[in-house]
């Protein structure tokens, strides 16, 4: 089977990580801007993550046979700086025209506070200006309530739902999302969020109908292959394939395919592996012959 | 010679017609004089209206280039860089003191794709030396396409690089993996100090056990001595095909001509000996060395 995880931060992730998911059949990822772990404290540093993550990140996932879109965005956590969100704000039309950029984000609340909310709604302005998707995270603490929030800003912005997706939902959330139009993403953690077997049982009860699994995996602890194991459990448990194959799969192409800025007939040929292109005076390679595939990449 | 109006005209043979409108509109507003911001959202907003496949010059088209910027070969552009490069030379201001800080803005802000077609734009724009530090880096990038974007089929780096820059770029062409044969130069601006990074060069990659790139060998010119010849020796008896068939362009370049031909009984690689045939009948200039360039022979 072929997988696409549309919310992964690679940037955080090591090149066995590639080799793993390339091996488990992730075709294509997405990588949206976010925090990374801390507060940056420069504009500087916001363009230059910007920077990596449209250039050396998609090359590093190139060479795996993984293609690599972004989304770009002021996170809420950072929203709150507002002196530099400002600044921040200032530079992301330079980002989000990029090519491969599918969608605005991720944005949206933390603590839901009024300096977020102002982040959130310039963004939306900026998604609706360009007609392009937005990629909203959902808050840990006070998540009901957050989406609700996320939804009718949104909304009230002009932001179509059908080109809005509400991630790291929960049982508790999947119901306003699907009702609102929007598209439901869940997130599958080891510890927190949602695991694959409460994944399963949404799926059987909800359906397959605008429902996406990510991995959303960074620096915490997280697995980067959520995506293929969720999958693989829900065979197991009796889920139809083609449901299956939805929510790991064509569910995220068809909502982010809507920004035009995946190339559809590019991705669904079957990828080959070159690894001796080089990016920006590093190789992933230390020495090791490069490994350049004659044949497709094994599913 | 303004390149602008060979653009203009090439473009208005391939964009769509929507592209093609675009790209009238994004004109108007560029030589009408855009703040920084709008300049780079246009840039960025070209790879919506142009495909990102090759220009596909013809012979014709091609000599135009070659006539009105000696040293330009656009024959691997793509449409969507021959649009960014009409757009930045578009700009009216292009001779004044602000130039250069409103080309580095495109810079600063580029993806790949930005970044390639802002390296050939350069050459194109008056004065072309102001940007000299910008096309350093160029030169010193890592990824293959904005390197080759900085330094390949174009006039720039022969010259104006100074002496540390252009060897440097050379030397890089060989680590990237990029095809030397297209920077314009390596037949001429050769010394003995290229000559000998080159040597050092080949050595350590015997040492770690690794194949000299084959077109290392052009690098020499006459300016390796004894050296040269011993270390091309070494390749001939002991290297890959492709490898020997560099070295003997590497001895024809040095003037061996008495060991070719002493060569030319012996040697049984039929890849070798018509290298070596066309090497004795003059033909060892870079254009020999694009045979041995890997992605030459998997194009043809």
């Amino acid at each position: 089977m072929r997988f696409f995880d549309p919310h992964i931060h690679m940037i955080s992730r090591t090149t066995d990580d590639y080799e793993a998911m390339s091996r488990a059949g992730v075709r294509a990822v997405i990588e949206p801007a976010f925090w990374i772990g801390q507060p940056r404290t420069t504009l500087g540093a916001f363009v230059d993550y910007f920077s990596q993550i449209l250039g050396w990140e998609r090359f590093r996932a190139s060479q795996f046979g993984i293609a690599h879109y972004c989304c770009i965005g002021l996170n809420s956590k950072e929203a709150n700086n507002e002196p530099l969100a400002k600044d921040v704000l200032a530079v992301l039309e330079r980002f989000v025209l990029k090519e491969g950029v599918v969608a605005v984000g991720e944005i949206g609340y933390d603590e839901i506070s009024a300096a977020e909310e102002r982040a959130y709604v310039a963004q939306l302005a900026l998604a609706v200006k360009h007609d392009m998707v937005v990629m909203v995270h959902s808050p840990h603490r006070d998540k009901k309530r957050g989406i609700q929030r996320s939804l009718s800003v949104a909304k009230e912005c002009g932001q179509p739902m059908t080109k809005l997706v509400i991630d790291h939902n929960n049982e508790e959330t999947v119901q306003d999302v699907l009702d609102a139009g929007a598209w439901a993403a869940f997130t599958i953690y080891p510890h927190t969020k949602m695991g694959s077997e409460r994944m399963v049982e949404i799926v059987r009860k909800y359906g397959p109908e605008r429902i996406i699994v990510d991995s959303s995996a960074d620096w915490g602890i997280s697995d980067p292959l959520s995506v293929p194991k969720t999958a693989a459990l829900m065979l197991q448990r009796g889920i139809d394939p083609a449901w299956v194959e939805k929510v790991t799969w064509q569910n995220a192409l068809d909502a982010y395919a809507q920004s035009g800025q995946i190339d559809v007939p590019a991705l669904l040929a079957t990828p080959v592996i070159d690894q001796r292109a080089l990016f920006s005076d590093n190789s992933v390679l230390r020495g090791q012959a490069p490994r350049v595939d004659e044949a497709p990449v094994p599913n | 010679m303004n390149t602008l109006p060979i653009l203009c005209d090439w473009l208005s043979r391939r964009l769509a017609p929507e592209g093609a409108r675009w790209f009238a509109a994004a004109r108007a507003e560029v030589s009408g004089g855009v703040d920084s911001a709008r300049f780079c959202a246009l840039f960025s907003l070209a790879s919506r209206y142009a495909p990102r496949g090759p220009l596909a010059l013809t012979g014709e088209e091609l000599a135009r280039a070659a006539a009105a910027l000696p040293g330009w070969n656009p024959e691997r552009w793509t449409t969507l860089e021959a649009l960014r490069v009409a757009l930045v030379l578009s700009r009216t201001d292009l001779a004044g003191p602000g130039a250069v800080d409103a080309v580095e803005e495109l810079f600063r802000y580029a993806d790949i794709g930005e970044l390639c077609a802002g390296y050939k734009a350069i050459p194109h724009l008056p004065a072309p030396e102001r940007f000299l530090w910008r096309m350093g880096e160029g030169a010193r990038s890592s990824m293959r396409a904005v390197y080759e974007a900085a330094c390949c089929d174009s006039p720039y780096p022969a010259k104006y690089f100074d002496a540390i820059a252009w060897r440097q770029a050379v030397i890089k062409a060989l680590f990237v993996e990029a095809p030397l044969w297209r920077v314009s130069g390596v037949d001429t601006r050769l010394d003995a100090e290229l000559a000998r990074m080159a040597l050092d060069l080949a050595d350590e990659r015997r040492s770690a056990g690794r194949p000299v790139n084959p077109e290392l060998w052009m690098c020499l010119g006459a300016h390796g001595g004894a050296r040269a010849v011993a270390s091309l020796e070494v390749e001939l008896r002991s290297g890959p095909t492709l490898g020997r068939a560099g070295a003997v362009l590497g001895l024809a370049r040095a003037g061996e001509r008495s060991r070719l031909a002493a060569l030319q009984t012996a040697e049984k690689d039929a890849r070798v000996l018509s290298t070596l045939d066309a090497a004795l009948r003059g033909g060892c200039d870079s254009r020999a060395f694009a045979a041995l360039d890997p992605n030459m022979a998997k194009v043809s």
